[in-house]
């Protein structure tokens, strides 16, 4: 086991080293850069230009400017940002935490509802529940975020007097001046919607699959057996057929994040919540470039480790991948 | 009274034009102490046929229109969950055909054997009478094995196990539908040597389903031939293997392969559109 995991973390670093370079050599490529916007504005002396130019790298080529950032980036040192002109470890790390939140809740919520539902839709087959599941499994798969997170933000505003949901945000205008209590209530308020909006797709995946896996292991052999050995229907269904159910959905945890991850990029944008999403986005567009570069090895960096906690998950729960390549 | 006693067996799937009958008044009984072995081809109705025995066909899509499964007496088909739950395994136990689909991949053999313990001899659900099931069934060092998995042992030890998870809860009948299948030929005589000594020291019944005739010399006391849902031939053992009646049986018997003749090709059961009006 611990081989198994000492393994599988060394094989994340080649990958957020690959990611880091292949964004630098992109960000390189696209013409243009935040500098050269700053050139147009006649109040800044070409003096001023080439002082910036010299201090963040940018009259090096890319691969220098990618080692000079690489090594300052094992220190975490990510580089300082051209547009907020503060050191980007400064500035990433509430948008970092405010993703986590909105993903995370996301993800809890998905799951904590999808995994039962489904369990429910393949034990009583054609009835009521699973019809019913099915349908609206399949509305949530073929709404995408950003029309979802649309029709969340015009609900909000139309049930403003009665439910009064905010209108997208992460918290009010007068978020300082509360009490912890109030304050606490008053995030809790404004991540309900965003996380409704991002788990739905991810709920219907996670319930479908979780209703074909069980469906699948309801008539495998072991299940048959556990019954002609006189096993309880409860412990015949949840011990065997829904223990062995879940592995395949295990693997789909490291790909549930990501889609969360991309999920929560749109859905952070349409409804403005202020997470790494939006600041990508608004660094791509500026070409703040070490802002960009640190943003996506940052999101590669969560995904990593939601595909390293799904392998772990798995490993635990299956002993086959536990074991692999050793046989006694 | 004998052990099982089955009477004109119905047993349907589907409805209207994809009605299709499995089962179609089989009748066949088992005493105490006796051998049956149940023949026939794919298809032919004997696995559901056992299957009924303990009702574990599903029903939905299944439905028994007609018959009795009298166990002990008593009619299988008309008993509640509970009275179900208590003969399974504790009436009747099974070993299935694929050993290494029959046991549960994430669970310790050791834990599964278990279970059945604790759910019909539960002052026995220790440790000790794990290992002595297994060492019963002829797995060697069982103090060590009883912490693997099923993916750890080959095909034959998994079939000893299953063999010694039917045997946990001392069944008076044992169901081998095609144990020696999914084996190969010198696990297969092994598995058979096994459930032919068991017998004798536990003086169970077995009910012994295969499409191969070679082995039923060996073990059957009486045979029962199937086809296409009925039972077409019953006798003893010797009788039916020396003259045989029914075509179908016939043809199964060229089937098995000899090692006096030299032929090219092995004998095949002919196809359906081949076969006489003497078949029906």
């Amino acid at each position: 086991m611990w081989v198994f995991l000492i393994r599988r973390m060394l094989n994340t670093i080649p990958i957020l080293l690959g990611v880091s370079l292949v964004t630098f050599f992109l960000m390189s490529m696209a013409p243009g850069g935040y500098l050269d916007t700053l050139s147009q504005n006649p109040q800044v002396s070409p003096e001023t230009i080439a002082r910036l130019k010299a201090q963040y790298n940018l009259d090096k080529p890319w691969y220098v400017q990618y080692f000079a950032w690489l090594k300052s980036a094992v220190r975490l040192d990510f580089g300082y940002s051209v547009q907020y002109q503060i050191a980007v470890t400064d500035l990433i790390g509430g948008r970092v935490w405010n993703t986590f939140v909105l993903s995370a809740c996301a993800f809890v919520l998905a799951w904590l509802v999808a995994v039962p539902l489904g369990i429910l839709a393949a034990v009583k087959r054609g009835s009521f529940v699973d019809r019913g599941s099915s349908v609206v499994a399949f509305a949530g798969l073929s709404i995408p975020e950003v029309l979802s997170a649309l029709l969340a933000l015009m609900f909000a505003a139309a049930t403003k007097d009665s439910l009064g949901l905010p209108i997208g945000g992460a918290q009010s205008s007068l978020y300082d001046f509360m009490s912890p209590g109030d304050q606490f209530i008053d995030r809790v308020k404004h991540l309900i919607l965003p996380v409704l909006v991002l788990a739905s797709v991810e709920m219907a995946a996670i319930m479908r699959q979780m209703r074909s896996n069980l469906l699948d292991t309801l008539n495998a052999e072991y299940v048959t057996a556990a019954r002609a050995r006189g096993g309880g229907e409860f412990t015949v269904i949840v011990k065997h057929a829904v223990r062995t159910a879940i592995n395949p959905l295990l693997t789909l945890l490291g790909y549930s994040l990501a889609r969360l991850l991309s999920g929560a990029f749109i859905v952070e944008n349409v409804m403005a919540w202020p997470g790494l999403g939006r600041l990508t986005m608004e660094a791509f567009f500026a070409k703040d470039y070490y802002l960009v570069v640190t943003t996506v090895v940052m999101a590669a960096g969560l995904l990593v480790v939601g595909n390293f906690i799904a392998d772990v998950l798995l490993a635990w729960s299956d002993p086959r991948i536990r074991m692999e390549g050793k046989r006694s | 009274m004998a052990l099982l006693e089955i009477d004109s067996l119905e047993l349907e799937f589907g409805k209207g034009e994809d009605l299709v009958r499995a089962v179609d008044g089989v009748s066949l009984s088992i005493e105490e102490g006796e051998t049956v072995c149940l023949v026939g081809e794919s298809g032919s109705g004997k696995s559901v046929t056992a299957l009924s025995i303990a009702r574990l066909v599903p029903t939905p899509p299944a439905r028994y229109p007609g018959g009795e499964i009298l166990l002990e007496g008593k009619d299988v088909l008309k008993m509640s969950k509970r009275e179900l739950r208590a003969i399974r395994g504790g009436v009747v136990s099974y070993v299935f055909q694929e050993p290494s689909a029959a046991l549960n991949p994430v669970y310790r053999v050791g834990n599964q054997i278990m279970e059945s313990l604790k759910l019909h001899r539960p002052k026995k659900a220790n440790k000790n009478e794990v290992i002595r099931l297994l060492k019963l069934v002829g797995i060697p060092a069982p103090e060590a094995r009883i912490r693997d998995y099923p993916h750890q042992m080959s095909g034959g030890m998994q079939q000893r196990v299953m063999i010694a998870m039917a045997l946990a809860s001392e069944p008076k009948l044992l169901i081998a539908d095609e144990p020696t299948t999914a084996l190969d030929v010198t696990i297969q005589a092994q598995i058979l040597e096994l459930l032919k000594e068991l017998k004798e020291r536990l003086s169970m019944s077995i009910l012994f389903i295969t499409h191969n005739l070679g082995i039923v010399g060996e073990i059957a006391d009486r045979l029962h031939v199937m086809y296409r849902g009925k039972i077409v031939e019953a006798a003893s053992a010797e009788e039916v293997l020396d003259k045989p009646k029914h075509p179908y049986t016939r043809a199964l018997l060229e089937c098995v392969p000899s090692l006096d003749k030299d032929v090219d090709r092995l004998a095949m059961i002919p196809e359906p559109e081949a076969r006489g009006p003497e078949w029906d």
